[in-house]
């Protein structure tokens, strides 16, 4: 019996590839470890599949139509349109469909209407985290995206109901399958406002606390809506972290690396929850 | 913020479309005659008014579109700075 295997969290900033040799040098090798660490517990893993939750950076949807939870159950994910990854090894990356409607048909049996997509193009949010953690090959992906990026986001209350959705989802699926999830995103940083560049590291340093405490209801009254905008727009990404955590039951989190980066602009954050325990 | 539909609109082409991208860095005056902008608008545009653009797209975009359209990271933070999104909305 397999079922979730391990739950990850990283940041996906796109200075990581972009702008990688202006960071400073010692700060390049902790990230480097960091990344290194993170892909080796995940391959530790084996995983069958992962569910990779994340934004979506303008590559898919538009104010036409933009959903607050999208999941993506292709054959295929298209790769990034970013221009500065141009270099990345894969113009298309494997999906997971059976999986991809088991968490849809959970998802709608449990109060959630997530749209659904047959085909959806990753952008750096999940492609930066997939290369730089060196996970090949690649495990077929089912992407979950949540709308970050548009208000109004989706609450912080819903994200965490959705995290255990999508474990009761892998709890009632195949269980000889290993299915490990990585949320990528976060923490604090500020994207086209005035305080671009600003990292808030009290913000990101009690998150990953409380996260540590595994304390869900000091989670929540931390995580209100006027605490993550003083933390700049990117900072609503920490949704995709409390997905994470409601799937792996708020347990047995442990912090990989943290360092707020100026050259990225960025609270840099990776983590681990063991689910198993 | 109030959104302008059609800059919205220009910055997320540009931001997806690499052949668009390079053609409005040679000429944008041939890419911007395809989109019902504004008058003010087709001005702010023309001449990188960081300002005007930020009070009428989100600010993801209003990034992805100056990189498309060249500017340096640099001179965006320092023009981005001085902006101030109660006195421009």
């Amino acid at each position: 019996m397999a079922g979730l295997v391990g739950v990850f969290a990283t940041c996906h900033t796109p200075s990581l590839v972009r702008d990688w040799d202006a960071i400073e040098q010692r700060r390049r090798r902790e990230l480097s470890a960091a990344f290194g660490e993170l892909g080796r517990r995940i391959a530790a893993c084996s995983p069958d599949a992962m569910i990779m939750i994340g934004a979506d950076h303008w590559a898919n949807f538009f104010v036409d139509n933009y959903p607050a939870i999208c999941l993506g159950v292709g054959e295929e994910h298209g790769g990034p349109p970013e221009r500065w990854l141009s270099d990345y090894p894969h113009h298309t990356m494997p999906g997971d469909p059976a999986l991809g409607v088991h968490i849809a048909k959970t998802a709608f049996a449990s109060g959630f209407e997530p749209s659904i997509s047959y085909n959806l193009r990753l952008d750096h949010a999940f492609c930066v985290p997939l290369w730089k953690a060196g996970i090949a090959p690649l495990p077929p992906l089912v992407p979950i995206i949540i709308n970050a990026l548009q208000p109004p986001f989706p609450t912080i209350e819903r994200c965490l109901e959705f995290g255990r959705m999508i474990a009761r989802a892998i709890g009632t699926y195949d269980l000889s399958s290993r299915i490990a999830i990585l949320a990528t995103g976060g923490l604090s940083h500020s994207v086209g406002e005035p305080q671009m560049g600003r990292i808030d590291e009290a913000f990101d340093r009690e998150c990953i606390e409380l996260f540590r405490r595994g304390d869900t209801e000091a989670l929540l009254q931390f995580l209100r809506q006027d605490r993550i905008d003083a933390a700049g727009n990117g900072a609503n990404e920490v949704r995709f972290w409390v997905t994470a955590h409601g799937a792996a039951a708020a347990r047995r989190f442990d912090l990989i690396h943290y360092e707020a980066v100026p050259e990225t602009y960025t609270g840099c954050a990776f983590a681990e929850w063991k689910p198993e325990a | 913020m109030n959104m302008d539909y059609w800059v919205s609109r220009l910055c997320f082409d540009l931001h997806n479309n690499r052949q668009l991208a390079d053609q409005y860095r040679a000429d944008r005056h041939s890419v911007l005659c395809a989109y019902p902008l504004s008058a003010k608008a087709k001005t702010a545009l023309l001449c990188d008014d960081v300002s005007f653009l930020a009070a009428r797209t989100n600010p993801f975009l209003l990034r992805y579109y100056f990189i498309a359209a060249g500017m340096t990271e640099k001179t965006l933070l320092e023009r981005i700075s001085r902006v101030d999104l109660d006195k421009e909305g």
